[in-house]
């Protein structure tokens, strides 16, 4: 459904979350393949420290970014101005009940028009919702792999039970551990590769609005 | 096999072992235990104390599928040597290596054996637990193996699996694993065996890493009414994977010599480099020390002359588990994922997610081109349909249309 971006569905809150998250995803996916292969000499202790410093950042933000979802206004639908808070957005909505083959088929171009959804789409919903076990799963997986954390019960608990899977009689390896980590980084890649081919598909208005608040008075936006 | 009759220092002059020699292999069991070199003496006196009292561990050490690279292993203690042990820490009365008998005086003899220390002995198992065609793979004095350690095991008071094919089957399980080898640990636990294993992993074990449990044991260990040590404390400071904390705690990276070059970002990225000549570190050549816990750098090898990393050489995570699986290629950083494990066998986990992400990536830029020949995007787009303005209307109450 083509409707135009507007700036109340991202207010200053949410910029600043979503810049957050951007460079924290740059610096730890930049340093993450540095200390996987350091292809170039001098920077372990630099790109370590990195990675450390990025992922606690992101999990604050990510607390931060739920915990304001219940005090930030922001719109509720598709081409209005018209503000709710934002945790209302997160939930199974009237609006994508049924909405889910339809964006399916819409992207596969069976479908001829966008189904007429909530502020964010049925698949939109779940994409992004799926950021959040995502990037859990990262820190979990970062901690079980980090010297001062990786004996703590909880995370080597993790470590025998996934290597358990692939390795007969568990014992603990760190392999597949690195190798899920490692995983997941690129399961964040790809959802922002995705994520922003489909935000700017039509034009670059949501950019605009998202980083810097500006919204542009004649764009539209097919979904 | 007792010693009574002469001293503790006699016998180990006889062997040209003097007192000073032992006390420094005292203070060296004293710093790997963590404790102060000031604790040599007291190790010392604990040690002589349990072999001039003739209450040393009952002990039997049994071969499985072993290669005995660490009965080899322990022929290399500094000090003791292996007749050292076999005489003075353990009352050792079967080594199937160095053993005089064989077959069925050797069965019949440890059955003995077991059934007057019933419940007080400690079983050392060395090798893979083979279980493959129900155990007959590997058979002594006409029973399998399997059979063997089941009984033996059962009647210990706690059994030490000495190198990684004991731990969980070592090497020998590595794919397509066609003995069906298992570890002795999950061996008996499927057999409901309750005895408690003390896992030393490693290919091969390192002798200061067994001398360091029996002493551990002599320093902790209340004994019975028999002078028999209880071995409690030493199964209550095991790890989540059965393994001695103080043994097996930290990693190879953690107390790595080359560390500092790590940080500093210093590598070897080619053998016969310069960087190998300045002794770099060698993570991007496929070090496995950062996985792998063990104390290699603290403890060392052969007589504590060198070790892998020191030599020159990457660690290659030998006291993983599943360590071949897990750690080939040896000069990789990532195992091989996919339909064979090993070798040409597998894939890459780093080149299967870029291809993963490559596809991705294509198939948006040929959706992106979908979208223009479907008309919804570039100039002659039609994007609203009557369907969406009604809606949109409908919708724009409060706050007002966009």
């Amino acid at each position: 459904m083509a409707h135009k971006p507007v700036k109340e569905a991202h207010p200053l809150t949410f910029i600043l979350t979503h810049w957050i998250n951007l460079l924290a995803m740059f610096f730890l996916v930049l340093s993450g393949f540095y200390i996987h292969f350091p292809f170039i000499p001098g920077l372990m202790g630099l790109a370590r420290g990195t990675h450390f410093f990025w992922m606690f950042v992101l999990l604050f933000n990510l607390l931060f970014r739920i915990i304001a979802s219940f005090f930030v206004r922001t719109t509720n639908m598709p081409g209005t101005r018209e503000q709710d808070l934002d945790y209302k957005n997160w939930g199974l909505q009237g609006a994508n009940t049924h909405q889910l083959w339809p964006t399916v088929k819409y992207y596969l171009f069976l479908k001829k028009d966008y189904p007429i959804s909530a502020k964010y789409a049925s698949l939109q919903k779940i994409a992004y919702l799926a950021t959040i076990p995502l990037t859990l799963a990262a820190a979990y997986t970062g901690f079980a792999l980090w010297g001062p954390t990786s004996q703590i019960p909880f995370f080597q608990a993790g470590t025998r039970w996934w290597a358990s899977l692939f390795n007969w009689g568990g014992g603990g390896a760190l392999m597949p551990m690195r190798i899920l980590h490692y995983w997941i980084m690129w399961a964040f890649l790809i959802f922002t590769a995705v994520h922003a081919y489909l935000a700017n598909i039509y034009n670059f208005a949501p950019s605009k609005m998202i980083f810097a608040g500006i919204e542009e008075p004649d764009a539209l936006i097919g979904h | 096999m007792t010693n009574k009759g002469t001293s503790f220092y006699e016998r180990l002059e006889a062997r040209g072992v003097s007192r000073r020699d032992f006390l420094k292999f005292c203070g060296a069991t004293a710093t790997m235990l963590g404790l102060s070199s000031s604790a040599a003496p007291m190790i010392g006196a604990k040690i002589a104390g349990a072999a001039d009292e003739g209450g040393l561990y009952p002990a039997l050490w049994l071969h499985g599928g072993a290669c005995t690279g660490c009965t080899e292993s322990i022929a290399q203690a500094t000090y003791p040597n292996v007749a050292d042990i076999v005489l003075d820490f353990l009352n050792l009365v079967g080594q199937e290596t160095i053993q005089m008998s064989a077959g069925v005086q050797t069965l019949e003899g440890n059955e003995e054996f077991a059934e007057e220390h019933a419940g007080k002995y400690i079983l050392i198992i060395e090798g893979t637990v083979i279980t493959g065609l129900d155990g007959n793979m590997l058979r002594v004095g006409g029973h399998p193996f399997i059979e063997e350690l089941e009984n033996f095991a059962s009647k210990a008071a706690v059994v030490i699996a000495l190198g990684s094919c004991a731990v969980d089957g070592g090497w020998v399980v590595a794919y397509p694993n066609p003995a069906k080898g298992t570890g002795v640990g999950p061996y008996l636990k499927s057999k409901g065996v309750a005895t408690p294993v003390v896992n030393l992993p490693g290919c091969p074990m390192n002798p200061e890493e067994l001398v360091s449990v029996v002493v551990e044991a002599l320093l902790l260990a209340d004994r019975d009414s028999d002078g028999v040590p209880v071995l409690g404390p030493i199964v209550n400071r095991l790890d989540a994977n059965g393994r001695p904390k103080w043994l097996y705690g930290s990693t190879i990276h953690d107390n790595c010599p080359r560390r500092g070059h790590f940080e500093n970002g210093e590598f070897v990225y080619e053998f016969g480099s310069d960087e190998e000549a300045m002794g770099y570190c060698l993570y991007p050549v496929g070090c496995k020390g950062p996985q792998t816990y063990r104390r290699c750098p603290m403890i060392r090898w052969n007589s504590s002359v060198s070790w892998c990393v020191d030599s020159g050489g990457p660690c290659i995570g030998c006291a993983n588990w599943n360590w071949v699986d897990q750690n080939a290629p040896f000069r990789g950083r990532f195992r091989r994922v996919g339909a064979g494990v090993l070798g040409s066998g597998g894939v890459d986990p780093a080149i299967a997610a870029a291809a993963i992400g490559g596809i991705a990536g294509a198939a948006l830029i040929a959706h992106g081109f979908g979208m223009k020949a479907a008309k919804r995007i570039g100039s002659n787009a039609t994007l609203k349909t009557e369907e969406c303005k009604e809606w949109e209307t409908k919708h724009a109450k409060k706050g007002g249309a966009a």
